[in-house]
C-alpha cells in the first residue's frame, strides 16, 4: 500500500521519535475541560497534554468532540469549566489573540480565505506586519507561498483558487508566523498525494525545531505516517492516549468505535428480498464519482463516511437538487437525475437552514410541499390541509401545543418530525435523509427509526446519510461507505456492524489527486478583468466619448464655463458618494447620506454667514464636523450593538436629520459668506481647487483600501465577516469606523453643496442619498461587500453629472435625464454583474 | 439494541386545530394605536374629530396600500425603491392623458396599469431572475419610470378629472372611498397570502428561500411575482392621490418611498425577509398617519413631526428586533459542535439585502 521511500521516512520518524518524545517539555496541558451546546456536551473532563517538538493526533468519528477541543486552544472559544496551561504557566482565559501571541497557529479544516482578496492581502491582513518589515513584501509572501509549493500569482483573488489551493494558503499562513503549537483541522481533506507529502515534509520540520503539533484527522493510514502520539476522543470524553509505534490499529479502532447510543432500533428487513424499487447507476456530480447500488422492497440504505468525503452532495444529487450524470431507476421507471426534484422528498440536515421556515407554524411547515392536494382551482382548504396535517402528526406523534405553534417553539426532535411530516405528506417515491437525528433527543431518534422503517416497509425506498456508525448499524440494511467521493465499501445484512463501517471510512487510502483538478493557468488578462479597478479604464472612456459627443453637438460643450460647471457638481456628489462607497464595501448602505448633508448645510447657515467672525465661522465648520461625526457614530453603534439592519438604521437616521434641519429652519435662511463661498469654489484654470482635493481623496483612499492593514481590514469584513473574526479583524470597530468615516466624507460634501445653494434650505441635499449610491454602482462598487474602488466612484460620480448636464446641454427634456441615468445604472450593474459572474464561472 | 427503551413510545394523540396564535407585531401595533388614539381623545380631541379623520384618512388609505406593496417585497428579502416613480407616473398618467375629459379615464386608467406591470415584470426580471442588488435595480427602474412621468406629464401639474375625483376622492355611507378601496385591497392580500397556493407558497418561499427550493418550489417566479403585484398596488395608489388631490403633481410618490418602509417595519414584517403581516401594516399606516394628525394638533411644526416618526420608526425595529433570533450572524456564534456547515456559496446568492 504504501511506497517504500514512505515507509522509510515512517522508519526514521520512529526512531527519531523514540528519543524526544520521553523527556521533551510539556506544551499546553488541558485539565478538566468541559463544554456543551445548548445542553448537550460536547467535551466532559478532557485532560490532554501536548509536548513541544511531538506530532500528536486526535482521532475520533464525526461529532467526537475534535474540532470543539481545538477551538478552545485556538481561543475561538471559551470552555465551561476547566483550565489551560501553557509552557508551565495557566492561562486566564484564551482568546485568539492571546493564542496568537503565545504563538499557536491554526489552519481550519474550512479555509479563513477570503474571496474577495488577493493572495497577498489574504496573507497581509491575517499576519502580524513584522513579518514584512525590512523586506519587500512579495518576497516575503512568495516565500510563505513556496513553504507549501503553492503556485498561484499573489495578485490571484481568493475566489479564484481551488479547494486545495485555498487549504495550503491556510497552512502556509499558519506555518509562517513560525508557531511554538500548529494546530492542523483535517488539514488533507482535499489535499493531492504531492501537497499531503510536502504537508508532511514541512511538519516533520517544524516538530524538528520544538514545534508541538496537534493533529486532527480521520484517517490511520495518516496517523501512521506522521504523529508520534494519538489521543482518541469518544462522545466528548479521552478514550485513551498513546504512542503511535506502540499501539495497533485494532486497538485504535476499539477506542474509536462503541458509541453509546440510547436508543432502540425496529427490527431490519427480510435479507431475501429480491423486489429492487431503487438501482443508481454510475452517479456522478461535484465531490461524488460513480457510485452505484441497489435498494430492495423494504430496505434502508445508508451512506457513511468521514464528514465530508462527498455524502452531503450525494444526498443533494440523489434528491434531484444538485446537478449529476448517470441514471436512476425508481420503480422501474428509468429517470435522469433531475427527474428525482418533484419524485424525492428531501430531509436536509441543517433544519434551520433548509428544513423549516422559522417564522411559520408547524402545519405552515407541513403542508408547504403538498398545498397543491389540499386545494380545489387554487383555493386551499383549509379542512382538508388541518385534517391532513393533524393525521400526520398523529401518526408521528408530533408533540407540540397545537398545530398551530410556532415550528420553532418545537423541541429538536418534533421539528425534525415536522420536516417528517412534510416530506411524508408530499407523498414521494422516495425518501433522502440527511442526517435525520442531529440534534434530536434520544426519545425521539427511536420514533424517526420506526418512522423511517413503516415507510421502507411500504415500499418507499429510504436512504439516510449519517456520520454516526452505530446508527446506521442498527437502522440500515445496507451501508454504503464513501471516502473521497467513492464508494470503498459497500455493506449488506451481518456485515453492517459499526466496526466495520468506521474501518472502512478511516482506512480508505484514496486520494483526491484525480478528483480535484488543479486550475488552468491564470492569464495575466483575467487578473486584469478581475481587479476592483477594472471598471475605471472603460469608465473613463465613456467619459470622454460623452465629452467629444456633446461637443459634436455644441462647440460650448467644452467650454471652460461649462468644464467647471460640470466638475463642481460632481465634486460634492463625488464627495458624497465616496462617503457611501464605505457602507457598501462592507456590505451595508447608508440611506442617511443626503439628509446629513442638507442638515450640515443648515447648521452652518447660522454661523458662517456675512459679517460673522472667523471665530464664529471655524465654529461652523467644527459644529458641521461634530454633526457628522454624531451621526455616523449612531449608525454605526445601532448597526453593530443594537441588532438594526443597515437599512433600518440609517433610514431611521434619515426621517430624523431631516426633521432635524426643519427643526433649525422651517424654509430657506441664513445666507453664507461670500468669501468662504469664493474660497470653496476657487479654481486653477477651470478646474475647482475642491476637485483636486476629490481627486486625492479618492487616490488616497484607494491607496489606503490596497496597502493598509485597515483597508484590508475594511475589505474583509465586507467579504465574510465570520472569516474575518476567524483571522483576527476587528469586525465591530472597523463597521463603526467605517460608518463615521462615511459621515466625515458627507460632511466634506455638504462643504460644497453649502457653497453651491448659498443658503440654509432644509429640503436641500435629500436627493443625494439615492445619486450618491448610484454613482457608486457606476463606478464599479459591489453592493455584496468586499470588492470596491475609491476611483471608480469619482468616475461615477462625474459621469452621472455628465450625463445629467448633457441632456440639458443639447437640449432634450428632463424626460432624457431620467431614462438616460436609470439606463445607465441598470446597464452597468447587468454588466459588472456578468463580468464577474462569468470570471467566477470559469473556476466551477 | 445497545440498551433497553428508556422512554415507552409517545401513544400518537391527535392535535388540536388549535386557534391561529396573535402576532405579537399585531399586538403590539394595536396597542400602540390605541395608545394613540387615548392620548389624542384627551389631549387633542380635535385630531380625532369627524372631520379631521375625514380628512387625513384618505391619506392613511393610500400609505396603507403602498405599504402592502412594499410589504410583498420585503416579504421576499428584497427592497424596492420604485415606490415613488410607480405612483408618480400613475397620477401623470390619470391626470394628462385624459386631460379633464371624464370620458378619456378608463382608457387612461388601463394605460397606466399596463405601464405598472411592464414596470413590475422589469423589476422582477432584473432582481428575480438576473439577480441584480434589489436597491440598485429598484433605484435604476425608478429614473426609468420617471423618465416616463416627464415624457406623459413636462413635469407640470394638472388639474384632475371630475371622474376620478368622485369616484377616489368621494364617500361612501359617510367614509372615503379611498378607505374602501385600501379596505378591499387589504381583503384581496390577505386572502390570497392565507388562501391560495400560491399566496402559501409565496409566504413561505418568503419565510425561507431554501427550504422552499428544498421542497421544490420555484422561488425565482414568485420573487417576480411580488415585484409586478408591488407595482399594480403602486398603481392604483397613484390613481386615488390623483382622485384625492385637486392639482396633484409630477412627484406625488416622492414622499411616500420612506414611510412605505416604515409601515412595514412597524407591522412586523422583517426587512431580511419572512413573513409579512398585512393587517398591522395597514393599522401601522393608519397609526403613523394619526401620530402626524396628533402632532399638527398639538402644535408641532412640520419639523419636530418626522422626528417624532423617526422615534416611533427606530423604536419599532428596536422591539422587533430584540426578540428576534439573530438571524445574521454577528458576535461569536458558538460552532456548532457537528462539523459540517451549510453551503455558504449558496448563501451569498440569497442574500439580496446588504
Amino acid at each position: 500500500m504504501r511506497s517504500p521511500a514512505a515507509t522509510m521516512e515512517h522508519q526514521t520518524v520512529k526512531a527519531g521519535s523514540a528519543v524526544p518524545v520521553a523527556s521533551a517539555p510539556t506544551l499546553i496541558r488541558l485539565r478538566g475541560i468541559s463544554k456543551s451546546y445548548a445542553g448537550v456536551p460536547a467535551l466532559s473532563d478532557v485532560s490532554v497534554t501536548f509536548q513541544a517538538g511531538e506530532v500528536h493526533a486526535i482521532l475520533g468519528e464525526n461529532g467526537a468532540g475534535k474540532s470543539t477541543l481545538m477551538n478552545i486552544i485556538a481561543g475561538a472559544q471559551q470552555p465551561d469549566a476547566g483550565e489551560i496551561e501553557f509552557a508551565g504557566r495557566r492561562v486566564v482565559s484564551m482568546t485568539p489573540e492571546t493564542a496568537a501571541a503565545l504563538g499557536i497557529a491554526i489552519s481550519y479544516q474550512h479555509p479563513a480565505v477570503l474571496d474577495d482578496l488577493s493572495v497577498m492581502e489574504n496573507l497581509r491582513v491575517a499576519l502580524p506586519a513584522h513579518l514584512f518589515a525590512g523586506r519587500p513584501a512579495r518576497e516575503v509572501a512568495q516565500e510563505i507561498l513556496q513553504t507549501m509549493a503553492l503556485d498561484v500569482p499573489l495578485q490571484a483573488r481568493g475566489d479564484t483558487l481551488t479547494v486545495a489551493q485555498k487549504q495550503l494558503l491556510e497552512i502556509a499562513k499558519a506555518l509562517a508566523i513560525r508557531p511554538k503549537v500548529l494546530i492542523l483541522d483535517e488539514p488533507t481533506a482535499s489535499l493531492d498525494q504531492d501537497s499531503t507529502d510536502i504537508l508532511f515534509r514541512r511538519i516533520r520540520e517544524v516538530v524538528q525545531s520544538g514545534t508541538s503539533v496537534i493533529y486532527i484527522t480521520h484517517r490511520m493510514a495518516e496517523l501512521r505516517q506522521i504523529a508520534h502520539r494519538v489521543t482518541v476522543l469518544r462522545d466528548g470524553r479521552v478514550q485513551g492516549s498513546a504512542l503511535v509505534a506502540e499501539v495497533t490499529d485494532q486497538d485504535l479502532l476499539g477506542m474509536i468505535v462503541g458509541r453509546t447510543l440510547g436508543s432502540t432500533f425496529p427490527p431490519k428487513a427480510s435479507p431475501n428480498v429480491a423486489d429492487v424499487v431503487l438501482k443508481v447507476t454510475e452517479l456522478s456530480g461535484r465531490r461524488f464519482h460513480n457510485v452505484s447500488f441497489e435498494v430492495a422492497r423494504g430496505q434502508i440504505l445508508g451512506v457513511a463516511g468521514v464528514a465530508g468525503n462527498g455524502q452531503t452532495e450525494l444526498m443533494r444529487a440523489l434528491a434531484g437538487l444538485q446537478p449529476a450524470a448517470g441514471t436512476v431507476v425508481l420503480n422501474g421507471r428509468t429517470l435522469a437525475p433531475h427527474d428525482l426534484r418533484h419524485r424525492a422528498a428531501f430531509m436536509p440536515s441543517d433544519r434551520h437552514t433548509e428544513g423549516l421556515a422559522a417564522g411559520l407554524s408547524a402545519r405552515e411547515n407541513a403542508a408547504v410541499a403538498s398545498l397543491q392536494k389540499f386545494a380545489f382551482s387554487g383555493l386551499v382548504s383549509r379542512r382538508r390541509e388541518v385534517a391532513a396535517v393533524s393525521a400526520a402528526f398523529g401518526a408521528l406523534a408530533v408533540k407540540a401545543a397545537s398545530i398551530e405553534a410556532p415550528v420553532l417553539s418545537l423541541s429538536g426532535g418534533n421539528q425534525q418530525k415536522v420536516v417528517m411530516a412534510r416530506a411524508l405528506l408530499s407523498e414521494p417515491e422516495l425518501i433522502v435523509a440527511d442526517e435525520p437525528t442531529q440534534g434530536v433527543d434520544v426519545g425521539a431518534r427511536a420514533e424517526i427509526y420506526r418512522i423511517l422503517r413503516e415507510v421502507s416497509a411500504k415500499g418507499t425506498p429510504v436512504i439516510v446519510n449519517s456520520s454516526d456508525a452505530t446508527e446506521l448499524e442498527g437502522l440500515c440494511d445496507k451501508v454504503i461507505v464513501l471516502s473521497r467521493g467513492h464508494v470503498v465499501e459497500t455493506l449488506t445484512g451481518t456485515d453492517v456492524v459499526e466496526a466495520r463501517i468506521v474501518a472502512a471510512a478511516v482506512s480508505a487510502e484514496t486520494h483526491a489527486a484525480h478528483s480535484i483538478p488543479r486550475a488552468a493557468p491564470h492569464s495575466k488578462w483575467r487578473h486584469i478583468v478581475q481587479t476592483d479597478n477594472a471598471p475605471t479604464l472603460p469608465l473613463a472612456l465613456v467619459i470622454l466619448a460623452l465629452a467629444l459627443f456633446g461637443y459634436s453637438k455644441n462647440p460650448n460643450y467644452l467650454s471652460a464655463f461649462n468644464l467647471t460647471n460640470i466638475l463642481t457638481l460632481s465634486t460634492a456628489l463625488g464627495f458624497f458618494a465616496l462617503g457611501q462607497t464605505i457602507p457598501l464595501l462592507l456590505g451595508g448602505i447608508d440611506l442617511s447620506v443626503g439628509p446629513l448633508a442638507g442638515f450640515l448645510v443648515v447648521v452652518a447657515s447660522f454661523f458662517i454667514n456675512e459679517g460673522q467672525s472667523t471665530g464664529a465661522i471655524v465654529a461652523g465648520f467644527v459644529l458641521m464636523a461634530v454633526g457628522a461625526l454624531a451621526a455616523g457614530t449612531i449608525n454605526g453603534l445601532l448597526i453593530r450593538f443594537a441588532n438594526f439592519t443597515p437599512i433600518a438604521a440609517t433610514l431611521a437616521m434619515y426621517i430624523a436629520i431631516q426633521g432635524c434641519s426643519f427643526l433649525l429652519r422651517d424654509g430657506p435662511g441664513g445666507y453664507i459668506n461670500s468669501d468662504v463661498v469664493a474660497a470653496i469654489n476657487a479654481q486653477i484654470g477651470p478646474v475647482p481647487v475642491a476637485f483636486f482635493m476629490l481627486l486625492a481623496m479618492a487616490i488616497l483612499g484607494e491607496v489606503g483600501l490596497r496597502r493598509l492593514r485597515s483597508g484590508w481590514r475594511l475589505r474583509a469584513t465586507g467579504s465574510d465577516e465570520d472569516v474575518a473574526r476567524r483571522i483576527g479583524v476587528p469586525v465591530d470597530r472597523t463597521i463603526v469606523l467605517g460608518y463615521i468615516g462615511t459621515a466625515l466624507l458627507t460632511a466634506l460634501g455638504a462643504v460644497m453643496l453649502m457653497a453651491q445653494i448659498g443658503v440654509g434650505d432644509p429640503r436641500q441635499g435629500v436627493n443625494y442619498t439615492l445619486s450618491s449610491i448610484t454613482a457608486v454602482v457606476l463606478g464599479g462598487t459591489s453592493l455584496r461587500g468586499g470588492r470596491g474602488t475609491f476611483l471608480g466612484t469619482v468616475l461615477g460620480a462625474l459621469l452621472l453629472t455628465e450625463v445629467l448636464n448633457i441632456v440639458a446641454f443639447i437640449g432634450l427634456s428632463q424626460t432624457y435625464q431620467y431614462v438616460f441615468q436609470g439606463a445607465l445604472i441598470l446597464l452597468a450593474t447587468v454588466v459588472y454583474s456578468t463580468v464577474r459572474g462569468r470570471a467566477a464561472m470559469q473556476d466551477e | 439494541m445497545n440498551l433497553t427503551a428508556d422512554k415507552p413510545i409517545a401513544i400518537p394523540v391527535p392535535l388540536r386545530p388549535g386557534a391561529l396564535p396573535l402576532a405579537r407585531g399585531f399586538v403590539t401595533i394595536v396597542v400602540s394605536t390605541l395608545a394613540l388614539l387615548v392620548v389624542c381623545a384627551l389631549v387633542t380631541p380635535s385630531a380625532i374629530a369627524p372631520g379631521a379623520l375625514a380628512g387625513s384618512l384618505p391619506f392613511a388609505a393610500v400609505l396603507a396600500i403602498v405599504g402592502l406593496a412594499q410589504m410583498l417585497v420585503v416579504q421576499q428579502g428584497g427592497f424596492d425603491l420604485s415606490v415613488a416613480g410607480g405612483v408618480s407616473l400613475a397620477v401623470v398618467i390619470a391626470t394628462h392623458v385624459p386631460a379633464g375629459e371624464n370620458a378619456a379615464l378608463p382608457g387612461a386608467i388601463l394605460m397606466a396599469l399596463g405601464c405598472a406591470l411592464a414596470a413590475g415584470v422589469l423589476n422582477g426580471i432584473l432582481v428575480g431572475v438576473l439577480r441584480l442588488n434589489a436597491i440598485v435595480a429598484t433605484i435604476g427602474m425608478n429614473a426609468l419610470i420617471y423618465g416616463g412621468v416627464f415624457a406623459v406629464s413636462g413635469g407640470v401639474p394638472r388639474t384632475t378629472t371630475s371622474l376620478l375625483a368622485a369616484i377616489a376622492g368621494g364617500e361612501t355611507f359617510g367614509i372615503a372611498n379611498a378607505v374602501w378601496f385600501a379596505l378591499a385591497i387589504l381583503i384581496v392580500v390577505c386572502f390570497v397570502l392565507k388562501k391560495t397556493v400560491i399566496g402559501r407558497r409565496f409566504e413561505a418561499i418568503g419565510a425561507n428561500p431554501r427550504a422552499a427550493r428544498a421542497v421544490g418550489l420555484r422561488v425565482r417566479l414568485h420573487q417576480t411575482m411580488a415585484y409586478v403585484c408591488a407595482q399594480i398596488l403602486y398603481c392604483i395608489a397613484g390613481l386615488l392621490i390623483a382622485g384625492i388631490t385637486r392639482e396633484p403633481t409630477a412627484f406625488q410618490g416622492d414622499p411616500l418611498l420612506l414611510p412605505s418602509v416604515a409601515v412595514v417595519v412597524l407591522g412586523g414584517t422583517s426587512l431580511l425577509g419572512g413573513r409579512g403581516f398585512p393587517i398591522s401594516t395597514a393599522i401601522a399606516a393608519f397609526f403613523l398617519n394619526q401620530l402626524s394628525q396628533f402632532a399638527l394638533a398639538i402644535g408641532v411644526p412640520y419639523s419636530a413631526q418626522t422626528i417624532i416618526q423617526a422615534f416611533a420608526l427606530g423604536l419599532g425595529i428596536a422591539v422587533y428586533s430584540l426578540r428576534r433570533p439573530r438571524r445574521v450572524t454577528k458576535g461569536a456564534e458558538p460552532i456548532k459542535p457537528f462539523e459540517k456547515q451549510p453551503d455558504t456559496e449558496e448563501n451569498k446568492n440569497e442574500a439580496i439585502v446588504p
